[in-house]
């Protein structure tokens, strides 16, 4: 039966298959490659009419120069600091919020459930403009009076960076899903062994869905890693906060002439790098986080 | 958090039912709290800045309906935005899921998924400021790549992003590339989801892989088409950092979205009601779309949603 199906059509059908995913993936990477590339080039090479594609001589030094010319360190600093902050702090409140809706019956619970699906759907450009003053005007912050008045609140603190994330809706729902399949005998079983229920998830529920937490924390960690609008709005003029993508983004005036545009590249390259190489070291996680979280919705 | 009490078996016992009651109120305090102070204080203080002129040098000044009366009757920028973002949400959506769902087709069907599935994400992991700044020297008129390559065969290409005529198309396909790999991932689980008799069914029928993708994956897969069609449509109309990079909303407004308007409003021009008074807009438009693609859910199959 299988020779049979071995025919000629199924030779062409399986070059054009692979025809069609290798187009498509020349296309994906190009760009990348296209970056790598430009970012060996000369002022000189960039300018030269006709374009020149290939560096006579690869210009390495780019790489280094964007370290010593551009405060890369302290955005590197700055992306890791904010990141791992708002990662565990939603790995936390997530985990401990999905535990609640799963595994306890208490009144207002399936209000409160249905908020968190309802939150979901309130998109982030309408929390800008008042998320933003409420970090400016929080009482007793940053010389604020009581009112909120006379100072600049949490702006120009790493605060206004991870205060507004400390909770993902999405993160509740998702460790939601994950905990309602763990079986209540477990946790009776450990209340007549006397375990508070604070032990009862810390030594419980935390290790039984370790796999769970792993996923959404490589969400929420390449999430706030490439988090760009809001740290924009924050942090445009307190240059010590300034995380990856926004120090990059503000060099655009400065660094988008054709003298510069190598280094662009180069520094572009620095900021996503790791990222692949987390993403691609961690993917197996994030598959299946992606492939549970999207379609069961 | 002191839960462990020290106290004799007995009433240990009633204070262990007690604490049952109120733990799963703890756990939830960081959640309420937020949902208080991040969640219904923020839109409750928008809405409020819609009925208001504010510039944050002074203090807000009442002047009701006046935001949204001047937005839909008197600022065509508003219109023209409005009309991009439906482009903008249509493009990706038509021209992207079609992509997206051949691509998931052929990758179900072949070897080595995790070496391709690698490259269809990398966009996933990158930041929106790189994949823009990636593709503006790409889409360069002169210097571009794609136009280099594009002389190559002797075709002359367009000044993509610097002309008002192809600003828009360049945009879109930018955008599409961005979620190409999610919604492959996407399709790809539905069509994993459908059962292997029926292919074989078709198989012993005699249907060659185009009529069997045509007449049998196709409808098996319509809940996940809705699904991500609709929810990749929202997502575009909100969506404005990937164009706030690119183009700024230009050339001469041709690319700009009602969220990169009101982002615009809002911290360029400082006008915090009218802003506020535009997002409330698209928001409410949004979430009509919302209420109908639900209503389209559930007569498509999609469950659960």
């Amino acid at each position: 039966m299988k020779l049979k199906n071995r025919s000629k059509a199924a030779i062409v059908l399986s070059i054009l298959k692979y025809t069609v995913l290798g187009v498509g993936a020349i296309i994906m990477i190009l760009p990348f490659f296209d970056m790598f590339i430009g970012a060996l080039r000369t002022p000189a090479e960039r300018l030269a009419r006709p374009p020149i594609y290939w560096p006579k001589t690869p210009q390495w030094s780019n790489y280094q120069r964007v370290f010593t010319e551009l405060p890369m360190l302290r955005w590197y600093l700055n992306s890791i600091v904010v990141t791992c902050a708002i990662t565990f702090i939603q790995l936390l409140t997530s985990s401990m919020a999905g535990f609640a809706l799963a595994k306890y019956d208490f009144k207002g619970k399936k209000l409160l459930f249905n908020s968190v699906l309802a939150a979901q759907m309130f998109p982030f450009f309408l929390f800008l403009i008042p998320l933003f003053f409420l970090m400016r005007f929080w009482p007793l912050a940053g010389g604020n009076n009581l009112f909120g008045l006379g100072g600049t609140g949490f702006l120009g603190t790493y605060t206004a960076l991870i205060f507004p994330f400390m909770i993902s809706w999405y993160g509740i729902f998702l460790m939601r899903q994950f905990m309602v399949s763990i079986p209540t005998e477990l946790m009776e079983a450990a209340r007549i062994d006397g375990a508070s229920e604070f032990r009862i998830y810390t030594h419980i529920v935390l290790p039984l869905i370790k796999p769970a937490l792993a996923t959404l924390g490589i969400f929420i960690f390449i999430y706030h890693w490439n988090e760009f609008i809001w740290t924009m709005t924050i942090t445009r003029t307190a240059n010590d906060l300034q995380t990856l993508p926004v120090g990059i983004f503000l060099l655009r005036g400065a660094f988008q002439t054709a003298q510069t545009e190598s280094l662009q590249q180069a520094a572009l390259a620095v900021s996503v790098v790791p990222l692949i190489i987390l993403f691609l070291a961690l993917q197996r996680f994030y598959i299946r986080g992606l492939a549970t979280s999207g379609i069961k919705g | 958090m002191t839960t462990e009490s020290l106290q004799s078996s007995p009433s240990r016992r009633r204070r262990r039912l007690q604490q049952k009651d109120w733990a799963p109120y703890v756990f939830l305090a960081p959640m309420l709290f937020f949902l208080v102070v991040f969640f219904v204080l923020p839109i409750g203080f928008a809405l409020y800045l819609t009925f208001t002129r504010w510039n944050p040098l002074s203090t807000p000044k009442w002047v009701g309906l006046r935001n949204y009366t001047y937005l839909l009757t008197s600022d065509p920028t508003f219109y023209l935005t409005l009309k991009n973002t439906f482009v903008f949400a249509f493009g990706t959506v038509l021209i992207g899921i079609p992509i997206a769902l051949v691509i998931a087709f052929v990758f179900t069907l072949s070897r080595g998924k995790a070496f391709w599935r690698s490259i269809y994400w990398l966009p996933m992991v990158t930041n929106v400021v790189a994949i823009a700044f990636i593709w503006q020297i790409i889409l360069d008129g002169t210097y571009g790549l794609l136009n280099q390559l594009l002389a190559f065969f002797g075709i002359t290409g367009p000044q993509w992003l610097s002309d008002p005529k192809s600003a828009m198309i360049a945009v879109i396909l930018v955008a599409i590339w961005t979620g190409l790999g999610q919604n492959m991932l996407l399709f790809s689980a539905g069509l994993e989801g459908i059962d292997e008799s029926y292919y074989e069914a078709a198989r012993i029928d005699g249907a060659n892989t185009a009529r069997i993708f045509w007449n049998i994956t196709l409808p098996l897969l319509r809940p996940t088409l809705l699904f991500v069609s609709i929810t990749s449509f929202i997502a575009g109309m909100g969506s404005f950092t990937l164009i706030l990079v690119l183009t700024e909303g230009g050339p001469i407004q041709s690319t700009n979205v009602t969220a990169l308007y009101m982002y615009q409003m809002a911290f360029q021009d400082l006008r915090m009601g009218r802003a506020s008074a535009m997002a409330f807009i698209l928001f409410i438009i949004i979430f009509i779309i919302t209420l109908i693609q639900l209503r389209i859910f559930r007569r498509g199959g999609v469950e659960a949603y």
